[in-house]
């Protein structure tokens, strides 16, 4: 990046960095949600005021049906739901509601809003707040998801959902919320659908998503020492989901290991499974290898935590597999 | 807006709403899905509208047909909008139940009981926001009042003073479900606008088909929003003269408008009789001839002209092309 | 209350507090993992409510359950295995401080999702009624508790209309604490009383201090008695200090801490202690001797967590379905 002085950042703050930037760039940004607004020295409260910035009951149904209304009513909501989990309790409010308006009115109205959302958080929070569920929204029409993995397309896929005039989730990783890494600055702009190539290589694709393009990074540099050079692929946002530049790196490898923290049935990676048995068949040398969480809850304790989600030795595993010889 | 000006809007809603009605069996097979009429709601859409003045903006629920034509949208391109026309208001994407024209305050609908009402508490944070002093108007059913979505948002509207005016229509039915059925307060015998002692804001229950009262009710609880104070909960009183919507059935099933529900599914069709001795249109036609505020032959003027607008209107649908099919990848993303 | 209730009530709500100060310290030595988020000072509502139920009458909780699992009959070291992750927990390690059952003695769910187990207890009130026109002196009754940010929230209101409706022998107990999380109630809502805002509702409700554990006493049982009778629904709102932060970990920077003799005062132990020696039901003595006692019952409880084995990895892959 020529040209573009960096800072190291957190992911979270680089998140908060590119809502602020975008709330001084345009007023018609607004933040609200259960944990905004914490306390009267909080530096939004303080920059934009107790209108812009609100902390609200409780409601999620509330929350989020109401940036659809002040969407429509031409502002740029964002809405801090906390985590995941808790845009199940407005199902409708996501899926059925914001999302459908530009479509039903025939492109008569707009409702550009973001919903800010953590997931994942794998450490010891049991049943109800660990899932990664952004497998269900990626098929939403209407809706984008954003799952960005390093503080960079934190920031930059912030600052487009909401310069963005569609419903954006945006889901944030937990366990990466205190990862730092370069973030550029002032203004920084990450497009949608547009896949980043994390690793290049050349004898294996990987494809991960959010905190498991760290594990795949890290299980390619041990995977490396070995000779086998791996691809590392992070689609960042998976509605709208990049297939051609996965496809363009299976044609160049041959093989693919898709990583993700989700249940097989409801993840990403089933569904670019899918879509590359579809159009890179010819190019496959072995058969696709998905890693991902197994199909249960997360239990609350640690040893059973860790057995269901895909870790850097599953991923190296898989890679193997792909890539022993007579799989070609 | 002069009584006769309501009286006008109110027979141009009843007559599009008839018009609807009868293309089930005039037209078979042009309006798809499922349709849900404003006839008897009349006097409480058109009451309600009066007090908007420019700026303000309203949202509704899928029995939306009334607010536009009181707004002043082309009634051509809402029949053309239920008939699936790429004329319609809507391009033929929302149909029925998903109709809005923003150009004129009117924001949109939800097919989805009761998730409009925060969608309206969101619209007035922004009138808040941009304060111009515009209001919010909110149309709700009974039924609504039960979802989760009316709890939210009323305590919010009530905790950050939002203008708001949250309009009940309650029609008595819950869908098809008699509200002391489903209602505590109904079941107690009490107003459903009690439910606005829970968010410590006012509460008002009015005879939905007296258009000069509703209107003066809800212009009240508009310069109250206005000035900063915040929602009002208006429960209108009205008799909805159809059923709840239209048959559902499986496509090449001819679809019709059954008996209302009182009569259908409770037996009562003394309570549908007398809503209709009731019917708000007739009502104030009566009123303002017999005070001379409209003479008779003003009234049948306004009404055959509203038979005219509505002719053309369904003859504008009618002729209508379809929308072209690869249009259904168009407005997926704005 | 006479002196055998007191004493069992100071029992209670002290093998409440030992539970959680030690439970607190062991989150933060990382023997407890996750999120816990501590009761102290709402002992004397937990162990005041469930101090009068039956192991028959159901409860239901939400984040902030360990006092009611404990009010409710859990025992103290299946409770401390569970928030320890060890097999030998309440649910094999599975559910942790968010998730506590026991189904034994009636402690049906809790949930980490604010509000949502507050339609469950309308279920399982439902149930009881219907069992009630089939059973001879079937008086069964769910209880649910709550904290005042629920109440905000759209299933609230959705329950407290079918209980109503219905008449369902359910009692709401909502803790208010006077944050939802951490924000205060002023900032969620316009009506500072619970007992107020389900007023339009019309059940029957009532307003205590729930940092006075007889009072808390005496107005459940005379609210029970009418939910037992079939009288429909009911709402106990107890004004609560919530202590500690929202959760183990909490800076707690939105909120003026409480001074120490303020504290001394309001605590609800030591205000039932205060109490009860001067009613006579119990004296100084018998008081120290039920704290040390409860004391000593969480250090056994400890030890046995800690020797219970952690459940083993594949059992993560089982009890996804039942069979």
């Amino acid at each position: 990046m020529t040209g573009v002085t960096t800072r190291e950042l957190t992911y979270a703050a680089a998140t908060n960095e590119a809502v602020h930037l975008e709330m001084a760039r345009d007023e018609d940004v607004v933040l609200f949600g259960q944990s905004v607004a914490g306390s009267p020295d909080d530096p939004f409260v303080r920059a934009f005021g107790p209108d812009r910035v609100r902390v609200t009951p409780i409601s999620e149904t509330a929350e989020i049906g109401m940036a659809a209304g002040a969407a429509l009513a031409g502002k740029r909501p964002v809405v801090d739901c906390t985590m995941a989990e808790f845009l199940l309790v407005a199902m409708d409010q996501v899926v059925n509601e914001a999302n459908r308006f530009h479509y039903m009115s025939g492109g008569r109205v707009t409702a550009p809003l973001v919903l800010k959302a953590g997931y994942g958080f794998t450490a010891g929070w049991a049943g109800q707040h660990t899932g990664s569920i952004y497998g269900m929204f990626m098929g939403v029409p209407g809706l984008k998801v954003a799952l960005p993995s390093t503080p960079a397309d934190a920031k930059g896929l912030m600052a487009s959902a909401i310069r963005d005039d569609n419903p954006v989730l945006f889901l944030h990783h937990y366990l990466l919320l205190l990862e730092q890494g370069p973030v550029p600055d002032g203004e920084h702009l990450v497009p949608f659908g547009t896949a980043d190539v994390k690793r290049s290589g050349s004898d294996v694709t990987v494809v991960a998503t959010g905190w498991t393009v760290h594990r795949a990074l890290a299980a390619a540099e041990r995977l490396a020492a070995d000779g086998i050079d791996v691809e590392v692929i992070d689609p960042r946002t998976i509605a709208p989901l990049d297939t051609a530049t996965i496809l363009t790196s299976v044609g160049k490898t041959g093989r693919l290991v898709l990583v993700d923290q989700a249940t097989r049935h409801s993840s990403v990676a089933t569904v670019i499974a899918g879509e590359v048995a579809e159009h890179g068949f010819s190019a496959l040398r072995a058969p696709i290898v998905q890693v991902t969480a197994l199909d249960a809850s997360i239990a609350y304790a640690k040893p059973m935590e860790d057995y269901v989600l895909p870790d850097e030795d599953k991923i190296v595993a898989a890679v193997r597999r792909v890539t022993v010889r007579g799989a070609a | 807006m002069k009584p006769a000006e309501m009286f006008r809007h109110m027979i141009r809603i009843r007559e599009f709403e008839e018009r609807v009605k009868r293309t089930f069996t005039e037209h078979p097979g042009v309006i798809r899905g499922h349709t849900h009429l404003a006839d008897g709601a009349e006097a409480s859409i058109v009451g309600s509208v009066a007090a908007m003045r420019p700026g303000d903006q309203l949202v509704s629920t899928y029995r939306c047909h009334g607010y536009p034509i009181a707004l002043g949208s082309d009634t051509s391109a809402l029949m053309a909008e239920i008939y699936g026309r790429a004329t319609g208001i809507c391009g033929g994407y929302g149909g029925s139940m998903h109709l809005a024209d923003p150009e004129r305050g009117f924001l949109g609908t939800s097919g989805i009981v009761g998730q409009n009402i925060p969608q309206g508490t969101g619209a007035a944070y922004a009138a808040q926001l941009r304060g111009r002093g515009e209001v919010v108007l909110t149309f709700f059913g009974d039924g609504a009042s039960k979802q989760g979505a009316f709890h939210e948002s009323l305590n919010i509207a009530a905790v950050w003073k939002l203008p708001v005016v949250f309009v009940m229509e309650n029609n008595s039915y819950s869908a098809g479900v008699r509200t002391d059925l489903e209602d505590a307060n109904a079941a107690a015998g009490e107003p459903l606008a009690t439910k606005a002692r829970a968010y410590s804001i006012p509460g008002v229950t009015i005879d939905g088909g007296d258009p000069l009262l509703v209107h003066e009710t809800v212009a009240a609880a508009v310069e109250r929003a206005r000035a900063g104070e915040g929602p009002t909960l208006v429960e209108s009183r009205v008799y909805r003269l159809s059923a709840h919507g239209n048959s559902i059935a499986p496509p090449g099933v001819p679809l019709h408008y059954p008996e209302h529900e009182a009569v259908t599914k409770y037996g009562n069709a003394e309570e549908y009789e007398a809503a209709k001795r009731g019917d708000p249109v007739p009502r104030l036609r009566a009123r303002l001839v017999g005070s001379g505020e409209l003479t008779a032959d003003d009234a049948d003027r306004i009404a055959a002209e509203a038979r005219a607008e509505m002719q053309a209107a369904v003859d504008f649908a009618l002729a209508s092309p379809h929308p072209e099919p690869a249009a259904a990848l168009s407005h997926v993303y704005a | 209350m006479n002196a055998e209730q007191a004493r069992s009530l100071l029992r209670t709500m002290w093998r409440i507090r030992a539970f959680e100060e030690r439970v607190g310290r062991l989150k933060r030595s990382d023997e407890v993992h996750g999120l816990i988020h501590l009761s102290t000072g709402g002992e004397g509502v937990a162990a005041a409510v469930c101090g009068q139920l039956r192991d028959g009458d159901v409860v239901y909780s939400g984040h902030r359950a360990h006092g009611h699992v404990i009010a409710k009959g859990a025992p103290l070291p299946e409770t401390m295995a569970e928030l320890m992750g060890r097999a030998g927990g309440l649910c094999r390690g599975m559910g942790g401080s968010m998730h506590l059952v026991d189904v034994a003695h009636g402690m049906l769910g809790a949930t980490g999702v604010v509000g949502g187990t507050v339609p469950a207890a309308l279920g399982s009130a439902l149930a009881a009624r219907m069992r009630r026109e089939s059973t001879e002196g079937e008086d069964t009754v769910s209880v649910v508790f709550f904290g005042d940010g629920a109440v905000q929230a759209g299933t609230f209101a959705e329950s407290v209309n079918i209980a109503a409706l219905w008449r369902l022998p359910v009692v709401l107990v909502c803790e208010n604490n006077g944050f939802a999380e951490f924000t205060p109630r002023s900032a969620h809502t316009p009506v500072e009383r619970v007992s107020d805002l389900v007023a339009p509702w019309g059940i029957t409700a009532a307003t205590v201090d729930g940092n006075d554990a007889v009072a808390v006493w005496e107005e459940f049982a005379r609210l029970l008695a009418g939910v037992r009778a079939g009288d429909g629904p009911a709402l106990l709102e107890a004004l609560t200090h919530r202590l500690r932060g929202h959760y183990e970990g909490d800076p707690d920077r939105y909120r003026d801490a409480i001074a120490t003799e303020e504290w001394q005062q309001r605590d609800p132990v030591l205000r039932l202690e205060r109490t009860g020696i001067a009613h006579g039901w119990f004296d100084t003595d018998e008081a120290k001797a039920v704290r040390e006692a409860a004391h000593a019952e969480v250090e056994d409880a400890v030890t046995w967590a800690r020797e219970s084995p952690w459940p083993t990895p594949e059992l993560a892959a089982s009890l996804v379905y039942g069979s």
